[in-house]
């Protein structure tokens, strides 16, 4: 009936350690000085990613997942954390994307002991936690709790700066979010009800085609599909993320949408059997497809930088999406399929490509006090390390060598072609293409000299554009990792042993 | 890097230097503006590695440590159109300060020149498809800048269509790519994977895709619309080097890629109807051109269309030898066709004095495309003969000479009205020497390459090859002087068919319009609060 018995693993604190470090951040911030509070969340963020890379450290090292029982108890009467390779990895990632985006915030919320800098710093850490918790959470409640924890952290992230307009976009948010919520919650009850049990590596044990486990499945991913924003359900997005301030946007864009996505990732590869995945998946890649192609024309057609990103962002999930069915169809296992490898690394590029990206957009706002991209022209002139950030993130973003984007729509048309699936193909082709053109207009007023020499409207924080563009580079440099499935990231995966 | 053991140590070190140095050169410019100055007028060093390269280099190899799985190789067609690039990358960069003057010392004139250098550069020496995928993106992207130079709206306007038409060729490209890399069992070196092509899985539509990229590269028909508004766009400088070296991603593409040793008959066949009608289309519609520029662009897509003719007879008789005899003809067009654009940019900076002896050349050049005997062009088109063969090939090629003199005239006549309206005026000796040299490589190099790729100096000579590449040339004149009596001959906007295009984009403007409200639609609460509901309940019934 239950899984095997499963035992605390050695470097299994660092999981605890993963959730408690930022929540003693939290506690800290509160208790400290007001000039000491971003000291003390960088300090907090810094601790957060040495844990993340041991954890990462340990996962590669034993070539095996790293457990924790918390009290020692076995599920399912216990909680169990559990980081396997891909769950490292993301956490690694989320962790190295937090700490440039901390440089780049820091002083940017106005004086010290005002509500806007304890707000945000509160909210990153407490998404920094509640990011490790999803990653590692081996329980679909527990999940559930991290996931509100996510989506109440991010929301005061939109409106920061209490305008009428972010006030209306952070509701937005927050009312479709909770919508998300009430569907994942039905789907926990439903499993609840038919096997009682939440814990997700007992349920893979006793799964089978049972309408139960997939009625829930269903419920739970469309609650989760809202929260990720996949088209149609990305209403909130554009407003949320071009609304909130660049730090912020870089977070929610960057990380926020991934954790729900990460749990539905977990939900299908985990613990839905796959014969019953074929319908599911490929509905779920229709409509990753609609995202690529109407996100990126409507990111064509934006007048605003920000706008222009998050619609790009919009399109971006979308191919995270086709994952659904190249990983499941293939008929081969999913954690070494190539598809599996290109989900993983369009994510990570994602990750870092959009983060750079918006800060470099709140650079942009800073250096001509706009972000309308027809006035543009003499930007690389009086913000040259801007533009290069820029640059690199569009040439992660389109798609071009080297750069983890390349790597990802690489990986990901092996996978399309290698099924015969040329219809994918087209859609990443014509994303691509689509891509191309949003980056090109935003690109070529840029490189353009000015017609009259133009001043900048702030002076530059150099560690500011240097966060931004460490970011950059890093989705440039995910491009050498070799272009094949990577096998750290089928490490401890559950479904890989079960029937 | 793991050198050849055969070669000095230095060679290899050549080969990364070709790409590497003009990057160098890059970062050095965006990073210390105060280089810049300097730089401005010693551009012309940039491409001289990859022109050692391309003497010293030939059969080194070199590979970066796993997990970089980039790697460089040069072989005897790699080397033939590497130096040739570097050549005309060198006489441009000569050029280029004497036409720009003050303004090629600003960052944007320097780094579009150097980037699309250094994808011109390693697109001839990348080994692996990612190496080679990123060369021909850099030479083609950055390339727009150098289309658009002049910042006018036409030439920002040619920069759009030719930046559409270069990302368009890159998607097909790269679809292809992966193709060619699923049927090699992953593997990602060109050499392997082209060896084992014969019996890859796919194999004819991953050759299909490649084709498609490396044509909008080549400008084959359909896909020629950007070249003619982009070189009449360009300034002559730029106009040399796109035309002269960047067009030859195109052309090592076919060298690449195309498993000559194995007789592909379908396509191969394919692939010579496609060049052979843009060889003829290109020379039709370049007559109705006014500007010479716009006709040496479509003397390109003629010239181009002749190569993949050759490209498509080859791999359909499956002839081993058509990579050097390809890389030769593209080596002379090369020097030939960059060549005319510095002559042109010669000849508008002079006025009546010392214009003979600018012109002449001209002449002898352009005629040398057509197969003039004792050009360095004549030697090209025997080297091609084999490829043609006998029957129809061998007559649509000879008709391909015919019809490149009626071209080459027609262009002759419109050089003529180019001149500086100071009638005493002399261009720069800078520029006039470029065109010069590219004009005595035009005419020298083949005759002192042809024992390297295999040919025979007697044969050359001999009367019956005077003879079959004299006729055309003869006919040729006596065409164009039939033409002549053609008072009203059309014209024809540079781009042909693009006008047509062109009136569709008020429906592009709808089509984004038409999504705008679909997005519109989806973002209204109710409809998206139902659409919700609807996914919950599509996906648990997708799975029950």
């Amino acid at each position: 009936m239950s899984a095997d018995v499963i035992a605390t693993s050695p470097g299994g604190g660092l999981l605890v350690a993963a959730i408690v470090v930022p929540v003693i951040g939290i506690l800290l911030l509160w208790l400290v000085r007001p000039r000491a509070v971003e000291g003390v969340a960088l300090a907090a963020l810094l601790a957060n990613l040495g844990v993340a890379l041991a954890v990462l450290r340990t996962v590669t090292s034993s070539d095996a997942p790293v457990v924790y029982l918390i009290g020692g108890w076995q599920p399912p009467l216990g909680l169990a954390l559990r980081s396997d390779g891909i769950a490292a990895v993301f956490m690694a990632m989320a962790a190295t994307v937090l700490v440039p985006v901390a440089i780049y915030a820091r002083g940017a919320f106005g004086e010290p002991g005002e509500r806007r800098p304890m707000v945000f710093w509160t909210m990153l850490l407490a998404i920094t936690a509640a990011l490790n918790l999803i990653f590692c959470g081996q329980d679909v409640f527990n999940l559930y709790v991290a996931l509100e924890l996510l989506t109440f952290a991010a929301v005061p992230l939109v409106s920061l700066d209490g305008s009428r307009e972010t006030l209306k976009a952070a509701l937005r948010y927050l009312v479709f979010a909770l919508a998300g919520s009430v569907l994942y919650l039905l789907g926990v009850a439903i499993i609840y009800g038919a096997y009682g049990t939440l814990d997700l590596m007992g349920l893979a044990a006793i799964r089978g085609p049972d309408g139960a486990l997939l009625l829930a499945i269903g419920l739970m991913t469309a609650g989760l599909a809202a929260k990720t924003a996949l088209f149609p359900l990305h209403l909130w997005l554009p407003p949320a993320h071009a609304g909130a301030p660049p730090a912020a946007s870089a977070v929610l864009s960057a990380l926020v949408v991934k954790g729900s996505f990460f749990i539905a990732l977990r939900l299908w590869f985990d613990l839905l059997p796959p014969e019953r995945a074929v319908a599911g998946s490929t509905l779920l890649g229709i409509f990753g497809a609609a995202a690529v192609i109407i996100g990126s024309a409507m990111a064509l057609r934006q007048a605003r930088l920000k706008l222009l990103v998050a619609y790009s962002t919009v399109a971006q999930l979308g191919y995270l999406f086709l994952v659904f069915p190249l990983g499941l169809g293939s008929g081969a296992a999913p954690f070494e399929s190539t598809a599996w490898t290109a989900g993983a690394l369009q994510l990570m590029a994602h990750a870092f490509a959009k983060a750079a990206m918006f800060m470099a957009a709140g650079l942009v706002y800073e250096a001509i006090g706009h972000d309308r991209i027809a006035e543009f022209r003499g930007l690389g002139r009086i913000a040259p390390l801007t533009v290069l950030t820029m640059t690199l993130a569009c040439i992660s973003l389109m798609g071009l060598p080297p750069s983890g984007g390349f790597s990802a729509k690489w990986l990901m048309l092996t996978a399309a072609l290698g099924e015969g699936a040329w219809w994918w193909v087209l859609v990443i082709a014509a994303g691509g293409l689509l891509a191309a053109g949003y980056v090109f207009r935003v690109l070529v007023p840029a490189f353009t000299p000015p017609e009259e020499p133009i001043g900048r409207v702030k002076p530059v924080v150099v560690a500011r554009e240097a966060a931004a563009l460490a970011l950059a580079v890093i989705a440039i440099l995910i491009g050498f990792l070799p272009l094949a499935p990577w096998p750290l990231l089928a490490i401890g995966r559950i479904a890989a042993g079960a029937p | 890097m793991t050198p050849d053991a055969t070669l000095p140590p230095f060679v290899p070190l050549l080969l990364a230097l070709a790409s590497l140095f003009p990057l160098g050169l890059l970062a050095l410019t965006l990073a210390f503006p105060g280089v810049r100055p300097r730089l401005a007028t010693l551009l012309w060093l940039a491409p001289l590695p990859g022109l050692a390269a391309a003497v010293f280099a030939q059969a080194a190899t070199v590979s970066l440590p796993t997990p970089l799985e980039l790697g460089l190789a040069l072989d005897r067609p790699g080397a033939l159109l590497l130096g040739s690039a570097a050549l005309i990358w060198c006489a441009a960069g000569i050029t280029a300060p004497a036409w720009w003057g003050e303004k090629l010392r600003s960052l944007p004139y320097q780094a579009w020149w150097l980037a699309t250098l250094a994808g011109s550069m390693t697109v001839f020496v990348a080994a692996d498809l990612v190496t080679f995928y990123l060369a021909f993106s850099l030479v083609s992207l950055a390339g727009y800048g150098l289309v658009t130079r002049d910042g006018t709206p036409a030439a920002l306007k040619a920069g759009r269509v030719y930046f559409a038409l270069a990302v368009t060729g890159e998607a097909f490209l790269l679809s292809g790519f992966v193709l060619l890399s699923i049927g090699a069992g992953g593997e990602t070196r060109i050499a392997a994977i082209v060896a084992a092509l014969p019996s890859a899985p796919l194999m004819a539509p991953a050759l299909v895709l490649v084709l498609l990229g490396l044509a909008a590269k080549l400008g084959l028909v359909p896909l020629h619309l950007w070249m003619p508004p982009s070189y009449g766009a360009a300034p002559y400088p730029a106009a040399a080097v796109l035309s002269g070296a960047a067009v030859k991603a195109g052309v090592i593409g076919l060298v690449r890629f195309l498993p000559y040793e194995t007789p592909l008959e379908t396509l191969g066949t394919a692939l010579a109807a496609a060049g052979f009608f843009s060889a003829f289309f290109g020379v039709a519609i370049g007559l109705t051109q006014r500007h010479p520029k716009h006709v040496l662009a479509y003397s390109s897509i003629s010239q181009m269309g002749v190569i993949a003719a050759v490209a498509g007879l080859s791999l359909a008789a499956g002839r081993a030898v058509a990579p050097t005899e390809i890389a030769y003809y593209g080596l002379h067009h090369v020097f030939a066709k960059g060549g005319l654009f510095l002559a042109l940019a010669a000849l508008s900076m002079t006025g009546n004095r010392g214009r003979a002896a600018l012109f002449w050349p001209v002449v002898i050049v352009a005629l040398g495309i057509a197969g003039l005997p004792l050009t360095g062009g004549a030697l090209a088109k025997l080297a091609i003969k084999d490829a043609l063969g006998s029957g129809w090939p061998k007559t649509l090629g000879s008709l391909s000479a015919v019809a490149s003199t009626v071209l080459m005239l027609h262009f002759l006549t419109l050089a003529t009205v180019v001149r500086s309206r100071d009638a005493s005026a002399v261009a720069p000796v800078a520029i006039r020497a470029a065109w010069w040299g590219m004009a005595l490589a035009s005419l020298a190099l083949p005759w002192l390459l042809l024992p390297a790729v295999g040919g025979s100096l007697a044969s050359a000579l001999a009367p019956s090859s005077l003879v079959e590449l004299g006729w055309p040339i003869l006919a040729g004149v006596a065409l164009f002087a039939l033409l002549r009596l053609w008072r009203n001959r059309p014209s024809l906007p540079p781009g042909d068919i693009l006008a047509v295009i062109r009136r569709g984009e008020p429906w592009l403007a709808r089509l984004s319009n038409g999504v705008a409200a679909i997005e519109g639609f989806l973002t209204d609460w109710t409809v998206a609060g139902a659409v919700l509901l609807l996914l919950a309940l599509a996906l648990a019934g997708a799975m029950l």
